[in-house]
């Protein structure tokens, strides 16, 4: 007896069952992981692969449908531009003609008023036109008969002023030949005259020549010899009235 | 022998450096005082309180006391000498002098010397200042005037000037 002797033995297993614990024990948890990490990555890449393709062909059909919308939208917006083009240019040439007319309209009054404001003024220079000369042909007629008679009257004066002339001309040279006369006089009493009053001059200069001299010396020698200067000259003059000088201290 | 003279005003010298009166009147006052002072100490010197002392004598009075042979030692010459001098002062013959510029004391010795050799030996000068005299001088003797001046000398010759004028007139 054993110590297995209470263990069970095992029952023989079919081929199925083998194969079934051979793939259960084969596929563990590990490798199960492994399976799904590499499974995931696949996918991921697939779905990747799949996003870029499928990008692509959005931004390629984008594009298409951009190009065929762009096209679309000049062709529509050509269309609705030469419409309104057209539609314009018929309302604007109708509010041109309307304005052309009205314009028309206020210049053909106003060129009719001008017209008759130039006919009246025409008209009314005219009628001045005819006073002026009518007045300037009365005046010319006055002033020839005025000038006529001022004429007249200062060929009267003309002859009048030449004798006045003659007679005061006849005078001037009376007065000229007297003042000639009176100017010979005078220059001779003038020259008598000074030659007086040289006389006198004369005389009184010489008469103060002594003083004016004496005058001149006594202020330009003045204070010019101090006494040492003098000294020989007082002793000298002393020296010759030494006598008298002696008889008075004697007295 | 011969007694030697006394001096008196009379025969005093004047030295050349005492010109005016002024100059014997301060004479006259230096003497007395000396006088006063040699007689205080000699009192002084008899009491023993102070030796006499030689005072102090001006140039003007130490020419004139040696040009006369005279000392001041004994009151009674000093006394004399005052006495004389007072006359001298009074009695001595005046010139009067008027210059026209201010006179120095050298010419004023050399005229007194003139005056002392030529007039008299005791005269003194009083000198006055004019100086429109111009040049020269005006000197007044007792009696009379000497009119040395240039001013006196231009005065009476007026007549030269206009004689010399009208002779220059004539000649042109």
């Amino acid at each position: 007896m054993g110590l297995f002797q209470h263990k069970k033995p095992v029952e023989p297993k079919t081929p199925q069952e083998e194969a079934t614990d051979a793939v259960v024990n084969y596929i563990d948890e590990t490798f199960k992981d492994e399976l799904r990490t590499f499974g995931r990555s696949y996918f991921e890449k697939i779905i990747n692969d799949t996003g870029a393709l499928f990008q692509k062909d959005l931004n390629t059909t984008i594009g298409q449908v951009n190009v065929q919308l762009q096209a679309h939208v000049t062709q529509q917006l050509d269309v609705a531009i030469a419409q309104v083009n057209v539609e314009l240019k018929e309302r604007v040439a109708k509010q041109l003609e309307n304005q052309f007319a009205e314009y028309n309209r206020e210049m053909k009054d106003a060129q009719d008023l001008a017209l008759k404001s130039l006919t009246e003024n025409s008209e009314q220079l005219q009628a001045e036109y005819n006073d002026l000369r009518t007045m300037l042909q009365k005046n010319v007629a006055d002033q020839k008969v005025t000038l006529t008679n001022v004429f007249e009257e200062n060929k009267v004066r003309i002859a009048q002023m030449k004798e006045a002339q003659d007679l005061a001309l006849k005078s001037l040279n009376d007065s000229a030949e007297a003042l000639k006369t009176q100017y010979a006089e005078i220059n001779d009493t003038l020259k008598t005259n000074v030659a007086n009053q040289e006389a006198v001059l004369v005389s009184a200069f010489e008469n103060n020549m002594g003083k004016i001299i004496e005058h001149y010396l006594l202020g330009a020698l003045g204070d010019q010899y101090d006494l040492k200067a003098q000294l020989p000259s007082i002793i000298h003059q002393m020296d010759e009235n030494k006598q008298a000088i002696v008889d008075d201290m004697k007295l | 022998m011969s007694e030697p003279q006394v001096k008196t005003h009379e025969n005093f010298i004047l030295p050349i450096n005492v010109v005016t009166k002024i100059d014997v009147s301060r004479l006259v006052s230096e003497v007395e005082r000396v006088d006063n002072d040699m007689t205080a100490a000699a009192v002084r010197a008899k009491s023993g309180a102070q030796q006499p002392t030689q005072p102090t004598l001006s140039e003007q009075l130490s020419e004139f006391l040696n040009q006369n042979g005279l000392k001041l030692d004994a009151g009674l010459e000093r006394s004399t000498i005052i006495k004389e001098l007072r006359l001298l002062k009074d009695k001595a013959p005046v010139l009067h002098m008027t210059f026209a510029v201010t006179a120095d004391t050298e010419s004023l010795q050399k005229l007194t010397e003139w005056v002392r050799t030529t007039v008299h030996p005791q005269a003194v000068i009083a000198v006055g200042l004019q100086p429109a005299l111009v040049a020269g001088v005006y000197l007044r003797t007792p009696n009379h005037v000497h009119d040395f001046s240039m001013r006196g000398a231009l005065e009476g010759r007026h007549g030269l000037l206009v004689e010399e004028l009208e002779a220059l007139r004539g000649s042109k």
